[in-house]
């Protein structure tokens, strides 16, 4: 099947999805199936768009790291829509066009393509997050993604001005001809910058609190968890094939990237409203991803969006849901689970993930990850790691307490999403206790990006 | 202090650029830029797939694009893709100020009443305006223009008539199915290439002879396309800015 | 020259971003960025005594000297997205003030 398919169905499905109301929830179902049926179906390698041949075309591009990740961000994207496809039924055009535009953002071979993609994805996020009825939220949200966007359309052009070339594979192979590597560091610069906005690195993202702290069922999902595994990936990928790093440039990116870790854990720590205590980990988590990126890491990172993703979908819908009609405050959740049994499990085995507690996935990601920061001697960024993850340990489980505490409290979660949310929990435990499935797919990963370039300031 | 970090943080960063831009040797300076360094020679030369013949206007047939202006055979053709992308953008940013700004029942009062005059004579401009943005549209692959230029315009002269006439309200109806049928037609053009060649969004009809109208394949297609697309959708986002909640 | 001018306006638009305080200037900074960023990716495409990249009567073969197509061609896709997210903008805008009364961020008291 050809993978233009991927981008074209769904967008051809909103575009008709508008002429009759009724039916736009139903095109979206429709939309969502056939991108994960047809995912099946697909082949790696390259597909050029309009008959004409890279440079000059587009092409997309298929190998096991896309393919992985688009997997993770259609499943989810799935399971999104499900849980809230009654009472979000206007928003269902935007949700096809977002869906396109993040396949089409996973896919693209081409810079320029990309920042097109940006923007739809971009566009999409913003309406969906105007359903959270705060607008001051979603203005600051547009004003920093068009800010990001722009820079990174000045770094983008930069690099043509030298290279003469969009292709993302052209870009590369120039660049590792090239002696003097500090000419593209300020494309570099101004892309991080730039998606930095989006992946929710300090001190760009001051747009994650308005948008998370009053997030719905379908907003806060969306995105911390699809949107947030995506651009990651997306940015992992520039990183990788455009731009590696050792020696001191490496060790300043690193401190920036464990402030804003280290940073992100104390916001959590010292906030007691749940949502706050979600996002801000988010954002650590983010930091985390991006460090294990230019550190070379680009496989464990990898995985790490991967039970990020898994994880902040259960933790937000289950929340947004909880505080549908009350306030977040953790005092007030008391007691959550004591009746809610099922969900409560989802729930901690999703933040035990988190933390990177033996038997899940989180841990099994953070122990390779430092495996192979002893083994490059990068003691400063082990040192910050462990010190977050004892503090998410912390006010995890300082949460988990409150919310398991014997109470009467009463509410009842629906239950599909009791169910669907403890399949996924099961995925965590899953990846934590048999490694073989992830092995496999390490040496698929390996081979793809072994295109990558490093060097040295 | 933040008016001063912020001033800070600009002056640095707009130093930093334009150091930059002095220091790269590798970036040309501004007008002695050698085009055989970047991938734009083969658009000039519609050789992209190779093949070397001379391009004549006027005489070359069925070239590889057969767009006289370039600009027009990169946007339309060789990175139509784009382009595609770039239709959803205003698709769903419309889409956006449509679901934001709610049902609409009536126009919102203007202060200064236009008077009869105002109303007749706008609808003559109308007519002008439309007239033009219908030829920019249908041109843009001979001339600067094309379907975005040319859709805009279109909706300029709905605006027109809205500002002129304070009671004026056109058909959304009609812009909606308007705007999903040329949404849908785009795509159904890439899908039937994607038939006829395997290539999705491939030029697939004949190109003609450089320079005339009925030339560039699909080109004029697509440019009507979107330009009547752009065009209904922001009368569109017009309409709902000019209106609000209220008893019609 | 020109390229400084682009970059000067972008620098006018990213400080009018981080210290304004009315919504609505907000949106016109964005926009000067956007304008000035447009201004200098086209002038990357300059090439001093080319012709406009058309073929016409006056310019009938492809061995004289154009500037530089593609450049143009993302300015166009640009100016559209520019186009795009400022009708969202100023959505959200309409929506602030029927919630706040004020576009002022000060007296909004939430932020």
């Amino acid at each position: 099947m050809n993978i233009a398919l991927l981008v074209a169905v769904p967008l051809g499905l909103a575009f008709a999805s508008i002429l009759h109301k009724k039916l736009a929830p139903v095109l979206l179902l429709i939309g969502s199936l056939f991108v994960l049926v047809g995912l099946s179906f697909t082949e790696y390698g390259e597909t050029v768009i309009g008959g004409f041949d890279a440079p000059y075309g587009i092409h997309l591009l298929l190998d096991h790291y896309r393919l992985i990740g688009l997997y993770i961000v259609n499943i989810l994207f799935f399971v999104v829509i499900i849980m809230n496809i009654k009472t979000y039924q206007k928003m269902a055009t935007v949700l096809l066009v977002s869906l396109a535009g993040l396949n089409g953002l996973m896919m693209t071979g081409d810079l320029f393509n990309l920042f097109v993609f940006l923007e739809i994805t971009g566009i999409s996020a913003y309406i969906i997050t105007s359903t959270n009825k705060h607008p001051l939220a979603s203005f600051q949200y547009l004003v920093a993604g068009t800010l990001g966007s722009s820079l990174y359309l000045f770094g983008l052009i930069l690099l043509y001005a030298m290279f003469g070339s969009l292709n993302l594979a052209d870009l590369a192979s120039q660049i590792t001809l090239l002696e003097d590597k500090t000419l593209v560091l300020l494309p570099f610069l101004l892309m991080f910058l730039g998606f930095g906005v989006e992946v929710k690195l300090l001190p760009l993202n001051s747009w994650v609190k308005g948008i998370l702290s009053s997030a719905n069922t379908l907003s806060g999902p969306m995105i911390a968890s699809v949107y947030a595994a995506a651009m990651s990936l997306v940015f992992g990928r520039i990183l990788h094939d455009l731009f590696i790093f050792e020696g001191r440039f490496q060790i300043l990116v690193s401190v920036i990237l464990l402030v804003s870790i280290l940073a992100g854990e104390a916001m959590a720590y010292q906030t007691r409203k749940v949502k706050e205590i979600l996002l801000y980990s988010s954002i650590a988590q983010a930091g985390l991803v991006v460090l294990l990126f230019v550190s070379g890491l680009a496989t464990w990172a990898l995985f790490l969006v991967m039970a990020n993703a898994i994880s902040k979908m259960i933790l937000f819908m289950v929340i947004a849901e909880a505080t549908k009609n009350q306030d977040d405050e953790l005092d007030s959740l008391r007691g959550l689970f004591a009746k809610n049994k099922v969900i409560g499990l989802g729930f901690t085995i999703a933040s035990l993930s988190v933390i990177g507690l033996p038997a899940f996935m989180g841990f099994v990601v953070k122990m390779h990850a430092l495996e192979f920061l002893f083994a490059e001697q990068l003691y400063l960024s082990i040192l910050a790691i462990l010190l977050a993850s004892v503090v998410e340990g912390i006010y995890f489980v300082r949460m988990l307490l409150e919310l398991w505490a014997p109470s009467e409290y009463r509410f009842t979660f629906p239950v599909k999403m009791q169910y669907i949310l403890l399949v996924l929990a099961l995925i965590l435990v899953f990846f934590g206790l048999t490694i073989e499935p992830l092995q496999a797919l390490i040496e698929g990963i390996e081979s793809t990006l072994q295109g990558g370039i490093l060097w040295q300031v | 202090m933040k008016k001063f970090l912020s001033i800070v943080f600009v002056l640095i960063l707009g130093g930093l650029i334009i150091n930059h831009l002095a220091s790269n040797n590798l970036i040309p300076r501004f007008g002695d830029v050698v085009l055989t360094d970047r991938v734009s020679d083969a658009y000039i030369d519609r050789d992209v797939n190779g093949g070397d013949e001379d391009v004549a206007f006027g005489e070359s047939e069925d070239l590889e694009s057969g767009a006289a202006n370039t600009v027009t055979a990169i946007v339309a053709d060789y990175r139509s893709f784009d382009t595609l992308g770039e239709v959803t953008v205003l698709f769903v940013s419309s889409l956006g100020v449509a679901l934001l700004l709610g049902q609409s029942k009536r126009r919102i009062g203007l202060e200064f009443k236009p008077n009869f005059m105002l109303k007749i004579g706008s609808r003559a401009l109308f007519a002008i305006i439309l007239m033009t943005g219908v030829y920019v549209i249908l041109h843009g692959h001979l001339t600067p223009g094309g379907g975005f230029p040319g859709g805009v315009m279109i909706a300029s002269s709905m605006l027109l008539l809205y500002l002129a006439d304070d009671e004026f309200r056109a058909k959304m109806r009609g812009f909606k199915v308007l705007e999903s049928m040329m949404g849908l037609l785009y795509i159904a053009l890439g899908l039937i290439a994607l038939f006829i060649s395997g290539v999705f969004l491939e030029n697939f009809m004949d190109n003609g002879t450089l320079g005339t109208l009925f030339s560039a394949g699909m080109i004029p297609l697509v440019y009507s396309i979107i330009g009547l697309k752009v065009g209904s959708e922001i009368s569109s986002v017009i309409d709902h800015f000019l209106s609000e909640e209220g008893a019609s | 020259m020109i390229q400084i001018a682009g970059i000067l306006l972008m620098m006018l638009g990213l400080y009018g971003i981080l210290t304004n305080r009315n919504i609505i200037k907000i949106i016109v900074s964005l926009n000067i960025l956007e304008i000035g960023l447009n201004i200098f990716i086209i002038s990357i495409g300059f090439v001093r005594a080319g012709e406009a990249p058309l073929f016409s009567s006056e310019a009938k073969s492809n061995a004289l000297v154009f500037v530089d197509p593609l450049p143009q061609a993302l300015v166009l896709t640009a100016i559209v997205i520019g186009v795009g997210t400022t009708a969202l903008g100023l959505a959200f805008a309409k929506q602030i003030y029927a919630k706040y009364q004020t576009f002022e961020l000060d007296e909004m008291g939430e932020e």
